[in-house]
């Protein structure tokens, strides 16, 4: 298939209110600014009742916004009806139309485009080929698998050509497995078509693993806007740091002011971070703390004092080549295969952290007390809770 | 078609000016031929004659003894038809769905239910008079009994109950068929018995269900006219044929119209209660992924036999009744000379003739646009929003869910005289079958309509299609079973109904139904039987027909015998 020239989607001050029941006037969308470079694929992530279908509902037309505008290539396309904004759209329930094969499917919108019929057949088979379906023009979606049918709904969505793809939460009626597959194969078909793609998921991995740039919505609002790295280091919020991920908050005090770190007092310990927010002295932080950036370590920095008081000798099978900052008492583990997730309970803190799979004599037996090292590279602050 | 919907938006309210004329035709319609005869009728018996309201009318009919028993005699029979029929049903609906029996005997017990709901009125009744009459094979033949007299409550009883009865048994399997086995399997997990899981699950996850198909039982026995009219007799008079007898008998169309008000409040009761009480009921049972094809033993092997044998019984005795009413068109005088001949046949297909024409072209006529009339109703309905809405469903059904003979005697007063005088002509006799029988063709459609995704009709604006396209391409072939269905319904009713069009039938225009009547009125037995098979025998083939249609559509899974039901 011919490459389609990228377009360029913004959003602006895109709002919607409705009634509820109980709330009273609610937005489903509120003030939703974004701005898509042209074959960007950008992603709506966010708990379910966040906004995100409901924009991208308003950016295919299916609704119309109370206020804001949407632009395509700088075209003013708000009211537009869905119909005349040559857009590719997924559904979650993939909407295939059960009255048609796959292949009438498949051809409806070339037909809306009053295409010549030799150039329909011709396009509809490249693009079940593209999908994989070749053989599959006469079958009925009621024949199909889950699978299948996102194939055919990703065919009759790509085969018009749009200016813009978006898809609805196209993954979530499939299996893990095949969910893991489909999102690969939709990522690499967006490479290849470049087609500027708006994409809807509640799920943060599949929203990493597909997305140039995420965009972080809670109650109908934009939290955050950015690349999977910059939303996982620096969330910027609590609500972004426990949605992308899992995080360990840790209350801490800030210390010290330096020109390019900060070193702050977190459980009896000094940790020295990189990544900071404007602080000052004296502030109330909190570390952010992802379960990959906390490290085990047998050497204690703190007082042996207070080593021993909370359970005795170390782990001699430890290594590590580094100060502890704290210790920790193993208070639960999970094994996942390549990795083991461990609860430790830290001066009456519960902490997550995750170690790979080094082989069965590296693993921690529970109730073991064990040292802790923080990555300080890998650590950015948050504002005190409640601010 | 005057539709160009627009796509269902958020907002606004604006309304189509093709949806509003369509809304504006139908409200005409249906104040020409649903609320006009209604308001005349009553008109007729509040009115003293001189502009005054006067409740004298109906106070004469009404406190005349005989009307009185007969008020109470129809509820009588329609609480024992309603009560027998429901268990007949549920037993059959209960080994259907869970006897796990072969295709072909649920074939054969679907075919055999499927018979009395497509028959002509009278067919059980003249069965009855063949088999327990002073001459009957049973009675007479069988056991030499003489004098027995079969007129009464209990052969009137029996004779509904047996053509009524496949409505529940259509209502109930359903219902019996959707209870996920999961859940049975979970309370017999739980430590319970067979007879426990049955009791304390799934006769509990039916009540709805069951008091639906009772009411709907209830209903048909109440208006049922035919029936009681040949079998009940002077012992037992029931309010249809008592009104059909005060203006045909006596020539008082007041009296008769003041007999089927009486009609009026039980039958609208038991209408609302079905509708708006007993219809939103309904357990889910379906949770997130469905059993499947997991087997599960929910009666014992005792039980299943029993269960069979009941049901067998039953058919044989259903397909015993039609067996008789074949061989009876064929002999020349049952009961007294069973000689093989085909004269009934000719009296059919010569003087006979003009009423199956008539009752033909009658049908053909009010097939599509009963059809084309429950589309585009219920497609409005489900789909639009406009001012009063919900009346005009409301308004839709009255006639569905009035007793016929209410139907009958309003269309006779209202079309009698000018403004509107329709009497005598097929017009009176179709507008009555299609805003009679067009409601089941609104039902199905607002029920597909229910089933149709909006992603559907999102998925085809995304792709380019206007509203109009949409219509064409998308709405249209998914609602068209729907169409199918009701189509069929109002033919299959055109050729065997016969309480609301006795009042409508003149010289120049009669029924084949009407002609069955004449001929038992007559005692002419042979001819009666011979037009009930030709008018069987037609319904199958044009069901026949309509089911190769619907085959073509792959939406649903509408079957015209499903919605008979309801």
């Amino acid at each position: 298939m011919d490459v389609i020239a990228p377009v360029r989607v913004q959003i602006e001050g895109l709002s919607r209110r409705f009634v509820h029941r109980v709330k009273g006037e609610v937005y489903a969308a509120r003030d939703v600014t974004l701005d898509v470079a042209p074959g960007e694929f950008l992603t709506l992530l966010g708990p379910s009742g966040c906004g995100k279908t409901t924009t991208l509902r308003m950016i295919a037309g299916f609704e119309k916004p109370d206020a804001g505008r949407v632009l395509f290539a700088g075209e003013d396309v708000t009211y537009l009806p869905a119909n005349q904004r040559n857009i590719g759209f997924v559904f979650q329930n993939y909407a295939l139309f059960p009255h048609l094969s796959v292949a009438e499917n498949v051809a409806y919108g070339l037909e809306m485009r009053s295409i010549a019929k030799a150039e329909i057949g011709k396009r509809v088979a490249e693009v079940l080929e593209l999908v994989g379906l070749r053989g599959y023009e006469h079958q009925f979606s009621s024949q199909m698998s889950g699978g299948e049918q996102q194939r055919v709904a990703l065919a009759r969505a790509i085969v018009i050509r749009p200016r813009v793809l978006l898809f609805d939460e196209p993954l979530s009626n499939l299996d893990a497995k095949l969910r893991v597959q489909m999102r690969d194969e939709i990522r690499d078909l967006q490479r290849r078509l470049g087609i500027t793609t708006i994409y809807v998921t509640h799920d943060q991995e599949e929203a990493m693993a597909v997305s140039d740039r995420i965009v972080v919505m809670n109650q109908g609002s934009v939290l955050a806007v950015g690349t999977a790295h910059e939303l996982y280091h620096r969330p910027g919020s609590e609500f972004v740091a426990r949605f992308i991920g899992r995080v360990n908050l840790v209350p801490a005090k800030v210390k010290e002011v330096l020109l390019e770190s900060i070193r702050v007092e977190a459980l009896g310990a000094v940790v020295e971070v990189g990544m900071a927010p404007r602080v000052a002295v004296g502030d109330e932080v909190r570390l952010v703390l992802r379960p990959e950036a906390i490290v085990v370590t047998p050497a204690v920095a703190v007082t042996p004092a207070k080593a021993g008081a909370q359970g005795g000798e170390l782990d001699p099978r430890l290594r590590g080549n580094d100060n502890a900052h704290w210790t920790a008492k193993v208070a639960s583990r999970v094994f996942l295969g390549e990795k083991m997730e461990y609860r430790l309970d830290c001066a009456g803190i519960s902490l997550h952290i995750v170690r790979y799979n080094a082989g069965p004599a590296e693993v921690l037996e529970e109730g073991a007390t064990v040292g802790l090292r923080v990555i300080e590279s890998a650590v950015s602050l948050l504002p005190k809770e409640g601010v | 078609m005057t539709l160009s919907p627009a796509l269902p938006q958020g907002g606004g309210r604006r309304v189509d000016p093709a949806v509003a004329v369509t809304a504006v035709i139908l409200w005409a319609l249906l104040g020409l031929f649903i609320l006009y005869p209604l308001g005349m009728m009553l008109y007729r018996v509040l009115s003293d004659g001189q502009g005054g309201f006067t409740l004298s009318g109906l106070a004469t009919v009404l406190t005349n003894k005989h009307n009185i028993r007969a008020f109470w005699n129809s509820l009588l029979l329609a609480a024992l038809v309603g009560s027998i029929g429901t268990v007949l049903g549920f037993l059959f609906a209960f080994t259907a769905a869970r006897a796990r029996l072969p295709a072909w005997l649920l074939m054969v017990i679907d075919a055999a239910v499927l018979l009395p709901l497509v028959s002509p009125p009278f067919t059980t009744a003249i069965g009855m008079i063949f088999s327990f009459g002073p001459r009957g094979l049973i009675t007479y033949e069988l056991l030499g009994l003489k004098g027995v007299t079969v007129y009464g409550l209990t052969s009137t009883m029996f004779s509904e109950v047996l053509t009524y009865f496949p409505i529940a048994y259509l209502t109930l399997r359903p219902i019996l068929a959707a209870i996920d086995s999961n859940i049975e399997g979970m309370a017999m997990s739980l430590g319970a018995s067979r007879w426990k899981v049955f009791t304390t699950v799934t006769l509990p996850l039916c009540v709805p269900g069951i008091a639906n198909a009772f009411l709907l039982l209830f209903a048909a026995s109440l208006a049922d006219f035919a029936t009681p009219l040949i079998l009940a007799g002077n012992v037992f008079p029931v309010l249809p044929t008592q009104a059909y007898l005060q203006i045909t008998g006596l020539f008082d169309l007041r009296g008769g119209a003041a007999l089927s008000l009486a009609l009026l409040f039980p039958a609208l009761a038991v209408f609302l209660l079905q509708r708006y009480w007993v219809g939103r009921r309904q357990h889910v049972t379906v949770t997130g992924k469905g059993a499947g094809s997991t087997p599960f033993d929910s009666i014992s092997p005792g039980a299943r036999v029993a269960l069979l044998t009941f049901c067998a019984s039953v058919t044989i005795i259903v397909l015993y009744f039609y067996a008789l009413l074949l061989y009876a068109s064929l002999v020349m005088a049952f009961g007294a000379n069973h000689t093989f001949t085909l004269t009934h046949y000719r009296v059919v297909f010569g003087e006979g003739m003009r009423a199956v024409k008539d009752t033909l072209f009658i049908a053909a006529i009010a097939m599509p646009l009963g059809g084309l009339y429950g589309l585009l109703l219920g497609y409005l309905v489900a789909k639009k929003d406009f001012v009063g809405k919900r009346s005009m469903e409301m308004v839709s059904m009255i006639n569905y869910a009035l007793p016929g003979t209410i139907v009958g005697i309003a269309y006779l007063i209202a079309f009698n005289d000018p403004p509107i005088e329709l009497t005598g002509t097929a017009l009176i006799i179709i507008a009555c079958y299609i805003f009679r029988y067009g409601p089941t063709g609104i039902r199905a459609t607002i029920a597909l309509l229910s089933q149709i995704d909006k992603s559907l009709e999102e998925a085809s604006a995304g792709l380019g299609a206007g509203s109009s396209t949409t219509f064409r391409r998308i709405t249209l072939p998914l609602v068209l079973p729907a169409f199918f269905a009701g189509l069929g319904v109002v033919f299959i009713r055109s050729m065997t109904a016969i309480s609301a069009t006795i009042f409508l039938v003149s010289l120049s225009w009669t029924l084949v139904t009407v002609k069955i009547l004449e001929n038992m009125t007559e005692l002419a037995l042979g001819p009666a039987a011979a037009f009930s098979v030709l008018v069987v025998v037609i319904v199958f083939v044009v069901i026949g027909l309509i089911g190769w249609v619907l085959r073509f559509f792959r939406a649903g899974s509408m079957r015209v015998t499903s919605i008979l039901g309801g």
